[in-house]
């Protein structure tokens, strides 16, 4: 399914949940980050790196390996924090699905299961979610290696475990507080918060990041 | 806004760049521009247009400018992605080849003739940035 037919599907079908008594809060619509900073840690330092998870830091190089310059997907947390465009939230019965303006990709939270058995490793891992109150709890596992967790390099293995609290603080205030833990990579969790802002009138453009990309990826 | 705090000339081969430093950084980096530009300082460097890329993952404006003996170096200035440009006011049409520009932005860190644009000022005064 094409996104254009996935947004327009899913407006109906959220249109139709939001009459119902008792729907879930209504974080939908277009947001973009208050304060664009890609990094986790932008002092520098800071990130409890295991000896594994140092030497890879260190082979890090934005401009040669960074996966972004292949245009490939960001993968989490940094698709949540390290993206200077846009994202719609679309609210379904089942699922939360944030579709993300550049680099054109669709996220899904299901919201009606568990974590399959064995997953097959991902750049946007599995994403299950809930509700506590006015908050989306996200979990999401499943991930490949392939990604960094922010721009700044930061690496993580397969063992990745990502913890989202989404909630809207008011009309025009998203806040995503984010938890990671990968004890192959870190040796205490990382914490980080984001905050967006609702964009009344933006639609989600196109995006096709291949058509005149001009960097060089030379990793693997 | 940025904050200019003084002025000198940027040592590019022949060319009048004014060099401002700037305490602001860029709102919008992406594809790792703090790795090629210096988002520390501030260019102003006027030239007059031979393309204009309306593109993603960025959009570029390459220009021509000359010195003071006539002599020509080929410049690029490098924006953001289609869809923020125009949420900014930017169009595809609004630069053609010949049109006198002076554009305002990051220099690249190897003193290259390449720059992160933050802003154009067109021939009639006009002036656009590229951020919201």
């Amino acid at each position: 399914m094409t996104v254009a037919a996935t947004l327009a599907l899913s407006r109906a079908a959220l249109a139709q949940e939001a009459a119902k008594p008792g729907a879930a809060p209504d974080i939908s619509g277009v947001w973009l980050v208050e304060k664009f900073e890609p990094r986790l840690f932008p002092n520098g330092g800071g990130a409890p790196f295991t000896p594994w998870a140092e030497a890879k830091f260190k082979a890090t190089d934005p401009k040669t390996n960074d996966p972004n310059l292949a245009c490939l997907p960001m993968g989490v947390p940094r698709f949540m924090i390290a993206v200077p465009y846009p994202m719609e939230i679309l609210q379904l019965p089942a699922r939360v699905m944030i579709i993300h303006e550049g680099p054109q990709v669709m996220r899904q939270v299901y919201m009606n299961r568990q974590h399959p058995k064995d997953l097959d490793p991902t750049y946007s891992g599995d994403a299950i979610g809930k509700w506590e109150g006015d908050t989306l709890v996200v979990d999401t596992i499943g991930f490949n290696d392939k990604t960094w967790l922010d721009g700044g390099g930061l690496p993580h293995s397969e063992a990745l475990h990502v913890v989202e609290r989404i909630r809207r603080v008011d009309h025009d205030t998203l806040v995503d507080d984010i938890t990671v833990e990968d004890p192959m990579a870190y040796t205490k969790p990382l914490t980080n918060r984001q905050v967006y802002k609702l964009k009344p009138g933006w639609e989600i453009q196109e995006y096709v990041c291949e058509e005149n990309n001009k960097y060089t990826y030379q990793g693997k | 806004m940025r904050t200019s705090t003084r002025k000198r000339l940027l040592a590019f081969p022949a060319l009048a760049v004014i060099v401002l430093l700037s305490l602001a950084g860029s709102a919008y980096a992406h594809h790792g521009f703090v790795s090629w530009f210096d988002m520390g300082r501030s260019v102003t460097v006027k030239g007059t247009v031979t393309s204009f890329d309306w593109t993603n993952p960025h959009s570029y404006i390459y220009f021509d400018v000359k010195d003071e003996k006539g002599a020509t170096q080929k410049w690029s200035a490098e924006l953001g992605a289609v869809a923020m440009l125009a949420r900014a006011g930017w169009r595809k049409d609004m630069l053609k080849p010949g049109d006198e520009i002076t554009l305002i932005g990051n220099p690249s860190k190897d003193s290259k003739p390449m720059m992160h644009l933050d802003k154009i000022v067109f021939a009639n005064g006009q002036e656009l940035a590229t951020a919201l």
